[in-house]
């Protein structure tokens, strides 16, 4: 029997499927674990942890704020800077300065200048350090270390799913998950992994006449143009399908097949002009 | 009485002429910093170390950015590691009924 519990964190529905009788322990204890990881990796939340290091430029951090700021750099590594946890305040710029329930989506004010990503962070130890004028953003990369941290509890209890607004993390089990394609939506049969979805299809607003998205590109600071309305990406686990997911994205739906392909990164990518291209080893 | 008071002022007058009088003397207003060739070899040993700090504070910060740098390609190196050891994940595309939906995050 499958056991669905959903409610709200991380400004997002987050919905738990595990196939077992009596895991009502398991379900609270991976509910408590999302809301405690959000009071941390919150920028929204003046007492979080990652507030305190915006403000401050330095925190000892505890180890999932540190675990987390270390996954987000290494995928700035190997994604040659397409994923970038310092474009917190590019997004800041744009109008995303808020829950984004609570930005008006058709706000008159003025866009900022853009904001500039790529500066330096440092964990050494327990300590966290910005340079001068950085700040962090760790929304999409915390929602996927959020669903992995849930199942790896839900597990306890049976074949499980975590779905965290999109960023999917399994374990064990066979799940059909649907994506969203240009046509008839696809659905895909995950049973390990991860599986994460952007696009600019959604959490959008206008500012100033201006239509504007929360995937910025670090290159420009600002909401990136390509061609790809929304790519899905499958990988060993929810952190790495959301980078994958992102730095897709930002390549374009050309150079994204290509290297999806290449990396053997399984990924359904839905262009502007509907088509929809399925990569890495994916048939349909 | 007057002329024992005028004796204390006397005595006060006296004894304030004559600190100062050492105070002055103490000073050394005669003598010169450039004159004096241990100022002088204080000034040039000072000189020296601040150039020696300055050599040694670039030597740091090139080993320290060398280091930075070399613990960034490292940290790489482990993640790729990481993610080629993952197991990759068991993926089809079925015709199955969804249980959930993914959407943009």
């Amino acid at each position: 029997m499958i056991e669905r519990h959903t409610f709200r964190a991380m400004g997002t529905e987050i919905e738990f499927l595990v196939e077992a009788d009596g895991a009502a322990g398991a379900l609270d204890a991976a509910e408590d674990e999302f809301h405690r990881l959000e009071a941390l990796l919150s920028r929204f939340r003046e007492d979080s942890e990652l507030s305190r290091l915006n403000r401050d430029g330095a925190v000892d951090a505890g180890p999932d704020l540190r675990h987390v700021v270390e996954l987000a750099l290494a995928a700035r590594e190997r994604t040659a800077g397409r994923f970038d946890p310092t474009i917190h305040d590019a997004l800041v710029a744009a109008g995303y300065d808020r829950s984004f329930e609570q930005i008006d989506p058709w706000c008159q004010a003025p866009c900022l200048a853009p904001g500039v990503a790529g500066g330096a962070v440092s964990v050494e130890g327990t300590r966290i350090e910005l340079d001068r004028g950085v700040r962090i953003d760790l929304g999409g990369i915390g929602k996927g270390y959020a669903a992995e941290r849930a199942a790896e509890i839900l597990a306890t209890a049976g074949p499980c799913l975590v779905n965290a607004g999109g960023d999917i993390a399994v374990r064990g089990g066979r799940w059909p998950v649907g994506v969203e394609t240009a046509a008839e939506p696809l659905t895909l049969e995950l049973s390990r992994g991860g599986l994460a979805t952007s696009g600019q299809d959604r959490r959008r607003w206008r500012r100033n006449g201006r239509e504007l998205h929360h995937l910025i590109d670090p290159r420009t600071g600002e909401p990136a143009e390509t061609d790809l309305l929304r790519v899905t990406a499958i990988a060993p686990d929810a952190i790495e399908a959301e980078v994958a997911a992102k730095s897709l994205f930002l390549a374009g739906a050309e150079r994204a097949a290509c290297e999806a392909d290449a990396a053997g990164i399984a990924a359904v990518l839905v262009t502007g002009d509907g088509r929809t291209i399925l990569a890495g080893g994916l048939a349909a | 009485m007057t002329s024992h008071t005028g004796r204390l002022y006397a005595l006060a007058f006296a004894l304030v002429a004559f600190f100062l009088a050492w105070a002055v003397v103490a000073a050394h207003p005669w003598t010169t910093t450039a004159g004096d060739p241990r100022l002088r070899a204080l000034a040039v040993r000072e000189a020296q170390l601040r150039r020696e700090a300055k050599l040694v504070n670039q030597v740091v910060a090139q080993r320290w950015a060398l280091y930075r740098s070399e613990l960034r390609a490292r940290r790489s190196q482990i993640a790729a590691t990481k993610s080629t050891a993952a197991p990759s994940p068991a993926v089809r595309v079925v015709t199955l009924p969804p249980l959930t939906i993914t959407r943009t995050s």
